[in-house]
């Protein structure tokens, strides 16, 4: 029984050593949406660029307000500096660059989507079916990969230009796909 | 050995075989040259090639490892099967975990990991930028990759140094076949320079040949060369001459007596031959007078030896003056003369044999003291056509009518 323990904690580790993403714990994975986020952002060019401050907004409970501000505070994306906020609502979310959208229900997530689309705000979550519901960017870790899904006419319709290396990782919805 | 070997050849072998192998050496140098420089320059062809292939490919590469997407490094990398001689490729990222990797069909498993790790310490040694090299048998290229400034991976790949290689068996090939034309050219070229050196040489050597056989040194080699070989033939043509004037001085010293000027003893026999053998054939008559000076001794004993020289050149000398051209007077030997009278029977014979009895004894010999000398001489001839007769029997003949003469007081003529 020992025995047969420590052969899965070996087993364990040496996962942990060559797939990170395949079984990383959650602050492992927090991590990484943090810095997925701003790499998202060196993709991505918006229509009005005269602000001083790159803007990252938190929509609804998630972690990660926090490890974003904490990962940001002495970093930058596309050469300013960081500002990371929470909002509670759609009414609070105003004009960021970046939208992290971590509501519960589809219907906020689609308030929270249309808001952005009206402000040339960047979408970004993690629930499933985000792209489908009008989102710009839906990241998943599946098993030892991270899967990237664009709803490109999302991000036509916001304003936003996301250049070809990003879009040629992703899965990408345009035209009549939903 | 080798030197006695090339001794032994020809001068247009030698010129032949020294100007192929001058030939050959410079096209041999100029080949390994050429051969050098194609080889440096498709070793940075083969390396910039796979640079530019690196380079394309971690641009697009920036992405997927930006994300740790595994499986859109994969599907960056699958492209690479289209250039057969890229045998390996792997994206890392910058704590070393492997993102994706190519690996061509030849390749085994164990070949991967092993390159896998050849690539990590090659890369390992330039952390901080590009790193490429070329061995015997692959080129490798590994390309940083970074994201806004900062490093997040990198991708190395291997190619093998096939393509180089068979680019290089093309070039020898072409090399070797036109290095062999080329050679082929100049050697007939060669064959037709070295006729300009060995053609007045064997000129010279075929007239030497020709000099040699018929013995005519007065034969002048002519040639139109003013340079080094006009010198040899000017030299052999001088040598010729020196040659032909040391043979006549030569004949003259065997042929003539050299007290008074006429044939010798051995010349006059040789000549008598030949004219007996001449009139033999053509049944022509012929006529010999052997003279001796009267009382010669005698003048030795009165007046001294140089006295009776002085005798003998004015004999000499009426001889001379008395025959004709085509007949030959010799001094036979002390106060003995001959002389060969061609074509003349027996009273042609005592004609000249008179004459010249007649000259001598109205001769006077005015010697230095005032004195004068009277001498005379006794005569035998014999003239004839015997078919039979030899030289020595004619002489006899003579000898035997000259002691006749002298017998009957001397100072006249006796036929036999």
């Amino acid at each position: 029984m020992r025995r047969g323990l420590i052969a899965a904690g070996l087993w364990l580790c040496s996962v942990m050593w060559h797939a990170p993403l395949a079984h990383a714990s959650d602050a492992e994975l927090l991590q990484l949406k943090a810095v997925y986020l701003g790499r998202f952002a060196s993709y991505v060019q918006w229509p009005q660029q005269e602000r001083t401050v790159f803007d990252i907004a938190v929509i609804g409970a998630h972690p990660l307000g926090e490890q974003l501000a904490g990962f940001y505070a002495d970093k930058r994306i596309q050469g300013k500096p960081v500002r990371v906020r929470a909002a509670a609502n759609v009414q609070d979310i105003g004009t960021p660059d970046v939208l992290f959208v971590a509501l519960p229900t589809v219907a906020a997530r689609q308030a929270a989507i249309a808001h952005a689309q009206d402000h040339g705000i960047l979408t970004i979550s993690d629930s499933k079916g985000f792209a489908e519901l009008g989102g710009i960017i839906q990241i998943t870790f599946v098993e030892q990969n991270v899967q990237i899904k664009i709803n490109y006419d999302a991000a036509v319709k916001t304003g936003l230009h996301i250049g070809a290396p990003l879009l040629s990782i992703a899965t990408v919805l345009r035209g009549s796909q939903p | 050995m080798a030197a006695q070997l090339f001794d032994q050849l020809s001068i247009r072998t030698k010129l032949v075989l020294l100007l192929g192998l001058s030939l050959g050496l410079g096209l041999c140098v100029s080949s390994g040259v050429a051969l050098y420089s194609t080889f440096a320059a498709e070793r940075q062809s083969s390396l910039r090639a796979l640079h530019q292939i690196a380079a394309i490919t971690s641009e697009n590469m920036r992405a997927a490892l930006a994300f740790h997407d595994a499986q859109s490094a994969a599907n960056i990398l699958a492209p690479l099967h289209t250039n057969p001689h890229i045998r390996y490729a792997c994206v890392e990222d910058e704590q070393g975990h492997l993102l994706g990797q190519y690996r061509a069909p030849a390749t085994t498993e164990a070949e991967a990991a092993a390159w896998r790790k050849a690539l990590q310490q090659a890369g390992a040694a330039r952390p901080d930028g590009l790193h490429q090299g070329i061995e015997y048998d692959h080129h490798y290229v590994v390309y940083p990759i970074d994201f806004d400034g900062k490093r997040i991976g990198a991708l190395a790949m291997r190619a093998d140094n096939e393509a180089m290689y068979a680019k290089m068996r093309q070039f020898v090939v072409l090399q070797g076949g036109a290095s062999v034309l080329i050679l082929g050219s100049l050697l007939l070229l060669s064959w037709r320079l070295q006729l300009i050196f060995t053609r007045p040489i064997l000129e010279l050597i075929d007239g030497m040949r020709r000099i040699g056989r018929s013995k005519d040194y007065a034969t002048v080699l002519a040639t139109h060369h003013t340079d080094e070989f006009g010198e040899l033939y000017r030299g052999f043509n001088a040598m010729l001459r020196e040659i032909r004037v040391r043979d006549e001085k030569l004949s003259q010293l065997a042929t003539t007596d050299t007290l008074t000027g006429l044939a010798n003893r051995g010349h006059a026999l040789e000549t008598l031959q030949a004219m007996l053998t001449r009139a033999q054939r053509q049944g022509r008559p012929m006529g010999v007078i052997l003279l001796d000076v009267d009382h010669f001794k005698q003048v030795n004993d009165t007046y001294g030896h140089p006295v009776g020289d002085r005798v003998l050149r004015d004999i000499a000398h009426i001889l001379q003056a008395n025959v004709r051209a085509y007949d030959l007077a010799a001094r036979f030997g002390g106060e003995e003369f001959l002389v060969l009278c061609d074509g003349a029977d027996l009273p042609a014979t005592a004609d000249m044999a008179e004459r010249i009895r007649s000259a001598v004894a109205s001769h006077v010999c005015r010697l230095a003291d005032g004195q004068t000398l009277h001498t005379s001489v006794s005569l035998g001839i014999h003239a004839g056509t015997d078919i039979r007769a030899t030289a020595m029997q004619l002489i006899e003949a003579a000898d035997q009518a000259l002691y006749r003469a002298k017998q009957a007081g001397r100072n006249r003529v006796e036929h036999a």
